[in-house]
C-alpha cells in the first residue's frame, strides 16, 4: 500500500505502476525502489515496506520484473529488480491509462 | 500465452519455495539494515535506529505469508489444505469412516459392475466393421405371426432389384453337418451362405480365398471355409489343409480358406459353405428360409430403409396376393437382435443397482449429517475465525468426496470381482459375455459414480449444517436440544426414501423369486426323471431318401431297445424343453371351421413316446408298429386342438393335412393330454403328433430312460448309434434334468442377483433406520429423563420411540408401494404366472419392511427406557 503523507490511500494497483516506473532507467533493489518513490514524490508518497515485498512477488509471478542477486554500492548483497520487455509494455499501457484518468479527474475538479 | 507463462512461473516458484523463502527473508533483513543506517545517518542512536527500522517494516511473517500467496496456486493449495484437514477428521472417527466407506463401496461396486456389463453387452458396438449399418432383413407373415422368418429367393430378388438402401445383401442358413475322417466324428455348426457374406462383414479369410459367386453353382465342386477355432482344434492350424478335402456329411469338401479368429457371425459357427439353392426354391415365394442380412448405405438411416421396405412389401402383396398378402420386412440391427435377450434383465438389474446406490447414498448422507450436527460447534468456531460459508461448505463437500473416493476404490475392486463373477456365473448363451472383462473404462465408471455419490451424499448435509446462524452453537452451550425428529427433516426424508427404494427392490426380487418357484413347479405334463437325450444329424449324402432314413430309424430303435439297461427308448424329430419347436401352417377349413389359417406345432415320434414320457391318452389309441410307410397316415392331436376344433364332437376318424403339402391327409386316431414340451413357460398350443416312421426326418433326437449314471448311459447310446452307422456323432447329450435346469438358468440367475441387491438394500435400510432412531433417542435423552422422572412406564417410552420408527417406515412403505405398482409393470415380460401388482407379494414386502423397521429401532428404544433420569438431566 502506498500512503500519501496525509494517510490517504491511493488507487489500487498504483503501487505496481510506481515500482515499474522506478525501474524504467535501470535495476534497483527493494529499499532503493522505496527510497526512489519517496524522493521523486518529494516525500508525499511513502511506500509501506509491508506492501512493497508482496507487490514485488506479484510482479515476479506476472513476469514483468526479473530479480537477481548483486552487490550494492556499499558492498552489501542485494536483490536487484529489472524491468522485462513485458513489464516495459505494461508500464506503457498503465501510464497511458493513468494519464487519462488523471486528466479526467483534473477536468472534473476544474469544472464541477 | 501470458496465462500459461504465469502458471509456469508460479509452478517454478512453488518448486523453489524454500529458496524463495530464504531469499525474501534476506532481502527484508537487508532492507531493515539499510533503513537503520539511514536512521543513524539522520542522528538516531544505533539501537534506537534498529527498532525504528523494524517498526517501520512491520509484521514480517504476515508479509512473507502474503508474498507466498503469489507464488503457488492458492486455490489448489487451500483445497489440498482442506483435504488434509478432512483426512485428519476422517482418521479421527474410524467407525464413521469405515461404515460410510463400506456402504458406499457396496453401492458403487454393484453399480459399476452392472453398468460396465451393460456397456459391454448393450452399448458397445459389435466387433464388426460398420456394425451399426448391418441389419437383419426379416419376413413376418400373418401365417406364422409369432416368428421372424428369412426371405424367399423370389422376394429377395425383388428386394435387391427395387431397394436402394443396401450396399450388400447376403443370406445364411444354419445346418448341422457331421465331420468325419481323422479323429472321432463330430457334429459341426455350419452356415450355408451367399458368396457376398464375408464382403458384407468386411472380412477376408486369413488363409486361402473367399467364396465366389460360381461357388454357389458348385461348378468347382463343394468348397468350405473353416472357422479359425475349428482349424486350430481339428487340423492343428496347418495351412496346407487349404486345397485339401475334408469329409463333411459323408461327402468331400475342398477347404477354400480359413476365417479370421473370432469371426463372430453366426455365433459359434464352425464352418461356412456356399449356399446352393434348389431349383424349386427359386420360384417358391413362400419358402422363407434364407436368413438375410443387409448392409445399409452410409447415408441411409434405418428408418428410411424401413419405409422403403414397407413400400416393397406392399407392392409385392398387390402383385402376388396369393403368396405375399400380409407380409412385412422388418429391419433390425444385428446389435439390437444380439442383445435382445439380455436387455430386459440387464435393465432390471441396472435399475436395481441404481436403487441400491441411492439407498447407500441416503445412508451415508444421514451418517454425514449426524456427524456434522455433532461438529456444529467446531464449524461455528471456524466461521468465527473468518471462514466463509462457502469455504466451510467446500470443506464438507471435500470430506464427503474423499469418503466417496475411498468407497470408490473399494467399490472398483468389488466391481472387478463382480464382473468376473458375473462372467463365470452367467447362464450359457448370455449375449456377448465373452467380451466382458475388466478394463480402464470400468475404473472410469467407478470414478464418475463415486464423484456423483460424493456430491449426492455430501451436499444436502453440508447445506443443512452450514445453514442459518453459524455463530449460534458457540453461544448455545446445550448443543443437543431436545427437538424430536420431525417428519420432514432432512434425516427423516432420507430414511423415508430409503424405505421406499428398498421396498421397491424387495417387491422386484420377491416377484422374480416367486415367478422362479412357479416356473420350477410348472407341470410340463411330461415324466422327465432319469431321461437322457442326444441328437443326431443324418448326412444327406448317405440318407438321401425317405426309405434310407426310415431304415436307419428302425435299426437305431431296435439297437436302443436291445440294451437291457434302458427301460425306455424313443426317437423324435424335435428336442424337448429347449425352446425349439417345429411348426407347420394349417388351414382349419378342413374341419369345417371358419377360422383363419394358423400354425400347428408338430412332432414326429416313435410309438413308445407317450408311454415313456407319461403323456395320457384321452381318446382312441397311440401309434404302434404298423404305423409306417405304406399304411394309412395317422395322427394324434392334443387336448387343446380337440377342444378348439371339435367342441362336443368326436375328432377320431377326422382327416386333416398340413400347410400346402397336398400329398397326404392324416387321419386322427387319438387325443392326448396337453404338454409344455417346448419350454416350461410356453403354454400348450395346438399340437399334432405323427409317427416318425411315416414322416422320417434327418434330425433325430434320442430319448432313453435309464437308471445308469449319465456318462455310462451316454456311452451306451453312442455304442448303439455306432452299431448302426459308425460315422455318426452323437451330440448335445444331456440329462433332461440338465436341460430343465439350463432352461431356467437365466431367470434363476437374475433372481439371485436381484435378491442379493434387495438383501443389501434391506440391510442398508436397517442400518439407516437404526442410525436415525438412535440419534433421535440421544437427542431426546433429557426429555426421556423427565418423562421417567414424572413416572412414565418403560412400555410407553418404548411405544414413543417405536411409533416414530413406524411413522417413518409406513410413510416410506406407502411411497414404495406406489413406486412398485408403477415400476413393476416393466418386469412383466420377465414374470411367469404372477402379476406385477401381486397383492400378496406387496403385502409380504411391506410386512417384512415393518419388521425390519421395528428391529432396527428396538435397541435405541430399549436404550430410551433405561435412561437414568438424574444422568439425563445432568447430560450436556
Amino acid at each position: 500500500m502506498v500512503r500519501t503523507a496525509g494517510k490517504n490511500e491511493l488507487l489500487p494497483g498504483t503501487l505496481e505502476m510506481l515500482i515499474l516506473q522506478t525501474l524504467k532507467n535501470g535495476r534497483r533493489h527493494g529499499y532503493g525502489i522505496a527510497q526512489r518513490i519517496q524522493e521523486m514524490s518529494d516525500d508525499v508518497l511513502q511506500v509501506e515496506e509491508g506492501s512493497l515485498y508482496p507487490a514485488l512477488q506479484r510482479l515476479l509471478v506476472k513476469g514483468w520484473v526479473k530479480a537477481e542477486w548483486g552487490t550494492s554500492e556499499n558492498n552489501r548483497r542485494a536483490r536487484y529488480y529489472t524491468l522485462t520487455p513485458g513489464g516495459r509494455k505494461e508500464l506503457g499501457a498503465e501510464a497511458e491509462n493513468f494519464d487519462r484518468i488523471i486528466a479526467a479527474i483534473a477536468r472534473v475538479m476544474r469544472t464541477a | 500465452m501470458s496465462f500459461i507463462g504465469q502458471a509456469w512461473r508460479r509452478f517454478m516458484f512453488l518448486l523453489r519455495r524454500g529458496q524463495m523463502d530464504r531469499e525474501l527473508a534476506e532481502e527484508m533483513r537487508q532492507h531493515a539494515a539499510l533503513t537503520a543506517e539511514k536512521n543513524i545517518a539522520s542522528g538516531m542512536d544505533p539501537e534506537e535506529a534498529q527498532y525504528a527500522a523494524q517498526r517501520q517494516i512491520g509484521n514480517v511473517t504476515r508479509q512473507m505469508e502474503e508474498s507466498r500467496q503469489s507464488w503457488g496456486f492458492p486455490f489448489v493449495e487451500s483445497v489440498i489444505q482442506d483435504m488434509h484437514y478432512s483426512l485428519r477428521g476422517l482418521r479421527k472417527s474410524p467407525g464413521f469412516t469405515t461404515v460410510a466407506m463400506l456402504t458406499l463401496a457396496l453401492g458403487i461396486g454393484a453399480s459399476t459392475a452392472i453398468f460396465s456389463i451393460v456397456n459391454t453387452v448393450l452399448l458397445r458396438p459389435l466387433p464388426f466393421k460398420d456394425s451399426s449399418r448391418l441389419v437383419h432383413v426379416w419376413t413376418v407373415s400373418t401365417m406364422f405371426p409369432e416368428f421372424t422368418l428369412g426371405q424367399s429367393i423370389p422376394n429377395l430378388q425383388d428386394i435387391e432389384a427395387r431397394s436402394h438402401s443396401f450396399e450388400t445383401l447376403a443370406t445364411y442358413e444354419l445346418h448341422e453337418r457331421n465331420l468325419t475322417g481323422s479323429g472321432e466324428p463330430e457334429q459341426l455348426r455350419t452356415a450355408e451362405v451367399s458368396s457376398s457374406f464375408l464382403t458384407l462383414f468386411g472380412v477376408r479369410p486369413v488363409v486361402g480365398r473367399d467364396f465366389r459367386p460360381e461357388d454357389e453353382q458348385r461348378k468347382d465342386g463343394d468348397v468350405v471355409l473353416l472357422s479359425y477355432g475349428l482349424w486350430q482344434r481339428r487340423f492343428g492350424g496347418d495351412a496346407s489343409i487349404v486345397g485339401k478335402a475334408i469329409m463333411l456329411g459323408q461327402s468331400p469338401w475342398t477347404v477354400a480358406g480359413i476365417l479370421p479368429p473370432g469371426f463372430p457371425f453366426p455365433a459359434n459357427v464352425d464352418a461356412l459353405v456356399p449356399r446352393n439353392i434348389p431349383p424349386g426354391n427359386l420360384r417358391e415365394r413362400q419358402a422363407w428360409m434364407y436368413m438375410t442380412l443387409g448392409k445399409l448405405r452410409p447415408d441411409v438411416p434405418l428408418a428410411a430403409a424401413q419405409v422403403e421396405m414397407n413400400g416393397i412389401a406392399a407392392a409385392l402383396a398387390r402383385q402376388y396376393p396369393q403368396d405375399a398378402t400380409g407380409i412385412q420386412f422388418p429391419l433390425v440391427t444385428i446389435q439390437d437382435d444380439r442383445t435382445r435377450r439380455g436387455k430386459p434383465q440387464l435393465l432390471a438389474l441396472l435399475g436395481a443397482v441404481g436403487f441400491l446406490l441411492l439407498i447407500a447414498c441416503a445412508n451415508v448422507s444421514n451418517l454425514v449429517l449426524s456427524r456434522g450436527l455433532r461438529r456444529q460447534r467446531e464449524i461455528a468456531v471456524r466461521a468465527a475465525l473468518g471462514a466463509s460459508r462457502r469455504r466451510i461448505l467446500r470443506q464438507l463437500l471435500i470430506e464427503s468426496l474423499l469418503l466417496a473416493m475411498a468407497g470408490g476404490v473399494a467399490g472398483a475392486a468389488l466391481a472387478i470381482a463382480g464382473v468376473r463373477l458375473f462372467r463365470a456365473l452367467a447362464p450359457a448363451g448370455f449375449p456377448r459375455i465373452e467380451e466382458l472383462r475388466t478394463e480402464p473404462l470400468t475404473l472410469l465408471i467407478a470414478l464418475i459414480i463415486s464423484a456423483l455419490a460424493g456430491i449426492l451424499c455430501g451436499l444436502a448435509p453440508a447445506l443443512t449444517i452450514t445453514r442459518g446462524d453459524l455463530n449460534l452453537p458457540v453461544k448455545d452451550n446445550s448443543a443437543a436440544s431436545s427437538a424430536p425428529v420431525h417428519l420432514f427433516s432432512l434425516r427423516s426424508c432420507l430414511v423415508v426414501a430409503e424405505v421406499a427404494l428398498a421396498l421397491i427392490l424387495l417387491t422386484g426380487s420377491a416377484l422374480m423369486a416367486q415367478s422362479m418357484v412357479r416356473l420350477m413347479r410348472a407341470d410340463t405334463g411330461l415324466t422327465t426323471d432319469h431321461l437322457l437325450t442326444g441328437e443326431l444329424t443324418l448326412p444327406k449324402a448317405l440318407y438321401d431318401s425317405k426309405d434310407s432314413q426310415h431304415l436307419f430309424l428302425e435299426r437305431l430303435l431296435q439297437a436302443l431297445q436291445a440294451q437291457p439297461q434302458f427301460s425306455g427308448a424313443v426317437l423324435t424329430n424335435t428336442p424337448l424343453l429347449t425352446g425349439s419347436v417345429t411348426v407347420s401352417s394349417f388351414d382349419p377349413a378342413v374341419f369345417g371351421s371358419n377360422e383363419k389359417k394358423t400354425t400347428l406345432q408338430i412332432r414326429s415320434v416313435t410309438p413308445g413316446y407317450f408311454s415313456t414320457l407319461g403323456i395320457r391318452i384321452q381318446r382312441g389309441r397311440t401309434f404302434n408298429e404298423r404305423d409306417r410307410t405304406g399304411t394309412l397316415s395317422v395322427a394324434l392331436i392334443n387336448e387343446t386342438m380337440a377342444r378348439r376344433f371339435f367342441p362336443g364332437q368326436d375328432p377320431l376318424g377326422k382327416e386333416f393335412k398340413l400347410g400346402d403339402d397336398d400329398k397326404t391327409s392324416s387321419q386322427i386316431v387319438g387325443v392326448v393330454a396337453d404338454t409344455r414340451d417346448s419350454g416350461l413357460n410356453a403354454p400348450p398350443r395346438l399340437q399334432a403328433y405323427f409317427p416318425i416312421l411315416q414322416n422320417p426326418s434327418e434330425r433325430v433326437h434320442i430319448l432313453v430312460r435309464s437308471s445308469l449314471d449319465p456318462a455310462a448311459a451316454i456311452a451306451a447310446v453312442q455304442r448303439a448309434v455306432w452299431s448302426v452307422d459308425k460315422d455318426l456323432p452323437l451330440s448335445k447329450t444331456r440329462t433332461m434334468g440338465e436341460i430343465i435346469s439350463e432352461s431356467v438358468a437365466e431367470p434363476r440367475f437374475r433372481t439371485w442377483l436381484l435378491s442379493i441387491f434387495a438383501a443389501a438394500g434391506l440391510t442398508l435400510t436397517l442400518i439407516g433406520i437404526y442410525g436415525v432412531i438412535s440419534y433421535s433417542v440421544r437427542q431426546r435423552t433429557r426429555e426421556m429423563g423427565i418423562r421417567i422422572a414424572l413416572g412414565a412406564q418403560s412400555g410407553s417410552l418404548l411405544g414413543l420411540v417405536l411409533r416414530q420408527a413406524i411413522i417413518l417406515a409406513v410413510t416410506g412403505a406407502v411411497c414404495g408401494v406406489i413406486g412398485s405398482l408403477l415400476l413393476m409393470r416393466l418386469l412383466a415380460s420377465q414374470l411367469f404366472e404372477i402379476k406385477p401388482g401381486d397383492p400378496v407379494t406387496l403385502i409380504g414386502a411391506v410386512l417384512l419392511m415393518m419388521i425390519v423397521a421395528l428391529a432396527a429401532s428396538w435397541i435405541p428404544a430399549r436404550r430410551a427406557t433405561k435412561v437414568d433420569p438424574m444422568i439425563a438431566l445432568r447430560y450436556e
